[in-house]
């Protein structure tokens, strides 16, 4: 969304006309929730969630300077009510799930292997401390660029980056035995 | 170049922040194992950028929409309450300050006489109004039956 439609609309908003703020849920709904659903594994917490998301939007309207984009805002309220979800506290998931070893990759078509891989991934990415999983769950998003993470961030863009290496590391790292 | 050099830039490689020099394209050549580091970290790229991206749900809106209205109500009933809670406070503080002030001056024993010929007026005029009591009573009685006749005929024409 452009700079200008962004003031337009959170002008809007902020004035409380009919409709506003409906707009504004249906130009983020997806982001928001995609953001939530790839952090969060249960889809109705995540949908809580991305609710609790826009009340905190709508709370925080009259306060929005506009000195960042309204996208950034956004990320940024999206990263404080993940990591203080009391509910995303790291799942006891074990990747050694014994059905899941029944087969290996090598054994079994490759498509077929890479979809039970998607899945262990998901599982991995589950194992990882909040910070991280949103990283990996938002520059994997079309359109997030490092400089909006980290402006959400409040972090360096270097760190950033560092962070989201070293995120894809630890993945590694989980999913050592699954990806020889 | 060694293993653990190159152990940093394997990811910023894979993800293709990184264009690997003539050095690291060297050891990833000659080290197996760093290749198939690499090559793990390429198919964990490549799977994170096929990562499905959930939609939010179709009535996702509308209870986002309730919710803000819900809780637009509750503050408001939180408001209510405070000013109505300040609202007794202050009629209490204006109540105790009043009787302070009075006994402080010495009007209460006027206030007290006042109180007297109010409370004398009031016996006399019951009294005077007690041997009427059954006309009043008979005419709220006929009020009554009148209004709850007129009740029933208009609930009775509407069905």
């Amino acid at each position: 969304m452009e700079p200008e439609r962004e003031r337009a609309l959170v002008d809007r908003c902020r004035r409380e006309e009919p409709g506003a703020f409906e707009e504004l849920v249906n130009q983020y709904k997806n982001l928001v929730f995609a953001l939530i659903a790839r952090t969060v594994s249960d889809r109705s917490r995540a949908e809580d969630l991305a609710q609790d998301v826009f009340l905190r939007i709508h709370r925080g309207l009259p306060y929005f300077r506009g000195d960042a984009r309204l996208s950034t805002w956004i990320y940024r309220i999206v990263i404080n009510v993940c990591t203080q979800d009391k509910g995303s506290a790291r799942p006891a998931v074990s990747l050694d799930d014994p059905d899941a070893r029944v087969a290996t990759p090598s054994t079994i078509d490759r498509r077929f292997g890479d979809l039970e891989l998607r899945d262990r991934l998901e599982k991995a990415i589950q194992q990882l401390p909040a910070q991280y999983r949103l990283l990996i769950a938002a520059h994997y998003l079309e359109g997030v660029q490092y400089e909006d993470l980290a402006e959400a961030m409040s972090l360096p863009l270097g760190t950033v980056k560092t962070q989201l290496h070293r995120a894809k590391r630890q993945l590694r790292q989980l999913l050592e035995g699954d990806l020889r | 170049m060694t293993c653990a050099d190159l152990a940093d830039l394997i990811d910023p490689i894979a993800a293709g922040d990184l264009t690997p020099d003539a050095a690291v394209s060297a050891h990833l050549a000659a080290c197996p194992s760093c290749a198939r580091t690499l090559d793990a970290a390429r198919r964990i790229e490549t799977l994170l950028r096929a990562r499905l991206v959930p939609s939010a749900p179709s009535q996702f809106t509308m209870r986002v929409v309730n919710r803000v209205h819900r809780a637009s109500w509750r503050r408001e009933q939180i408001v209510d309450g405070i000013f109505n809670i300040a609202m007794i406070a202050a009629a209490l503080l204006v109540a105790v300050g009043l009787v302070f002030a009075l006994r402080r001056t010495g009007l209460s024993i006027l206030t007290t006489d006042a109180m007297n010929v109010f409370s004398a007026g009031m016996l006399t005029a019951a009294q005077k109004v007690v041997p009427s009591l059954p006309l009043y009573a008979g005419a709220t009685g006929l009020i009554v039956v009148a209004l709850g006749v007129w009740w029933w005929a208009s609930d009775s024409a509407a069905l």
